[in-house]
């Protein structure tokens, strides 16, 4: 086997990740990756079974990375154990369904609805400044202030902070997407979790006296019935800050790159508005923002014919299993009327993204904002840069000029 | 609103199943996982009308579908 199909890092998986995979599903579909020190699952039935199987396989990375530590590093990465710890995505039942179920009924597709006009709204100003340009950096112009602006507003965060929220948000993702470049990462995304905290705990305190309609009160008088602790208050609005909005942004970055090489499907979007939906499933689908996610396994199980031991990792890739040509016909192509698209980009079982609802109707208002307003682009760059991290698919910067 | 209680046919659909279990914990009387881990109906009257109507607006896909058992009217989603 080349030994570079080991490497998750290597440029051409990182550059393009869609054909790494499809080598890796090629020769093994549950792959024993030596470097990595885990398990690559790359075919769709075998991602779908492991994400849904809660029982037999954990989320809880703290647990797991704490036994790699000494007890100097477990000291020194406090705030990481501390907050991201009690995150509802490396937390496993019971817990999780205590906390799950809360915010739930905040994200759920009807819920989230109501925030419709007010993306849209977003969009439209947004690109009002955008338009006469007939260029723009579509990251940090666009794509990051729609979701970002969003989340702010959901919990009653100033919006006056989003770059030094953008700042914190991005150190703590050196972590949590796996950038194995990074030797400091654990450190960066420390920094990352205190600052975030201490800018989120003065506003939980002014809830609690004086509670509004915004999420941080209503997570507020889940303590007051306590069903929430405190840590886990802070906890959450930490998670829901960095989750509301980096993968969202990326999601709306990829959109766009992936539709400036089809500008054929571009065209066929602003043809027939109505066809959003399906679009932004395709677009999750065909280049979705995280490309993978980890489990452990508690015990003894056997997927696809390997066994995997008690203790191991697993990495679930969602992007091959997107790509599986056993379950999507012509995996490569991208076609916004595809049907049916039982795409896996927001995972599967017990932590499915809570957000998936609102980030799907942030896609949809975003690409659909574009569509109708501005030409098919062109990208105005010749080489696309990504950042080198195992989970997440995420520009640098997309430049476009329409 | 007073309403005369409604009998309600109940189906999930399992192209948007993605096995959350949200439905199981609000009417866990009607739904179960299968072998897949998706939800699935083991007893559609096992719930009073209000939990499963609950059930439903928690699915995060709207995988759940409620109908009127007389008119075939769709109640959710």
């Amino acid at each position: 086997m080349p030994l570079v199909l080991d490497d998750l890092m290597a440029p051409e998986a990182i550059n393009d990740p869609h054909t790494y995979y499809h080598q890796l599903r090629e020769l093994e579909r549950v792959h024993w990756n030596e470097r990595w020190g885990g398990w690559v699952l790359t075919g769709y039935d075998d991602v779908v079974a492991v994400l849904r199987d809660s029982d037999r396989f954990s989320s809880d990375r703290m647990a797991y990375l704490e036994t790699e530590l000494n007890a100097e590093e477990r000291c020194l990465y406090q705030p990481i154990f501390a907050v991201l710890a009690k995150w509802l995505v490396f937390i496993d039942p019971p817990d999780h369904t205590r906390i799950r179920r809360l915010l739930n009924t905040r994200f759920t597709p009807r819920a989230v609805e109501q925030y419709r006009p007010r993306v849209r709204s977003i969009v439209n100003n947004l690109l009002t400044e955008i338009e006469p340009r007939r260029r723009m950096e579509v990251i940090h112009e666009f794509a990051y202030l729609v979701p970002l602006t969003v989340i702010l507003e959901l919990l009653g965060a100033p919006a006056l902070d989003r770059d030094l929220i953008k700042q914190w948000s991005e150190q703590i993702g050196t972590f949590f997407f796996l950038r194995a470049d990074e030797p400091r990462r654990r450190e960066i995304a420390c920094e990352g979790v205190t600052s975030l905290v201490n800018y989120l705990r003065p506003l939980v305190a002014q809830r609690r006296e004086s509670p509004t309609l915004d999420l941080i009160s209503a997570l507020v008088a889940c303590e007051d019935q306590q069903e929430l602790t405190e840590a886990e208050i802070i906890a959450t609005c930490v998670l829901l800050v960095f989750g509301g909005h980096e993968t969202t942004m990326n999601l709306i970055a990829n959109g766009v790159l992936a539709l400036a090489n089809h500008p054929e499907e571009w065209d066929r979007l602003k043809a027939d508005p109505k066809l959003i939906e399906s679009a932004v499933e395709e677009l999750l689908r065909y280049d979705g923002s995280v490309k993978a996610t980890v489990r452990w396994a508690r015990s003894e199980a056997v997927v696809g014919g390997k066994t995997i031991k008690a203790g191991q990792k697993v990495l679930c890739a969602l992007s091959a299993a997107n790509r599986d040509p056993e379950h999507f016909p012509e995996p490569d192509r991208l076609d916004i009327t595809r049907a049916p698209n039982p795409h896996v980009a927001f995972g599967q079982g017990i932590h499915i993204c809570l957000g998936a609802p609102l980030a799907r109707l942030e896609a949809q208002e975003a690409i659909a904002g574009l569509t109708r307003r501005l030409p098919a682009p062109r990208i105005s760059t010749p080489t696309l840069d990504y950042h080198p991290t195992v989970v997440s698919r995420a520009l640098r910067n997309l430049p476009i000029e329409f | 609103m007073t309403s005369t209680p409604v009998q309600l046919t109940v189906r999930i659909d399992p192209h948007k199943c993605v096995g959350s279990t949200m439905c199981i914990q609000y009417a866990p009387g009607v739904f179960a996982l299968n072998a897949d881990r998706q939800s699935s109906v083991i007893n559609a009257a096992g719930e009073p009308a209000e939990r499963l109507r609950a059930a439903a607006e928690q699915c995060p896909m709207e995988a759940i579908v409620l109908e009127d058992a007389n008119t075939g009217e769709r109640i959710f989603p």
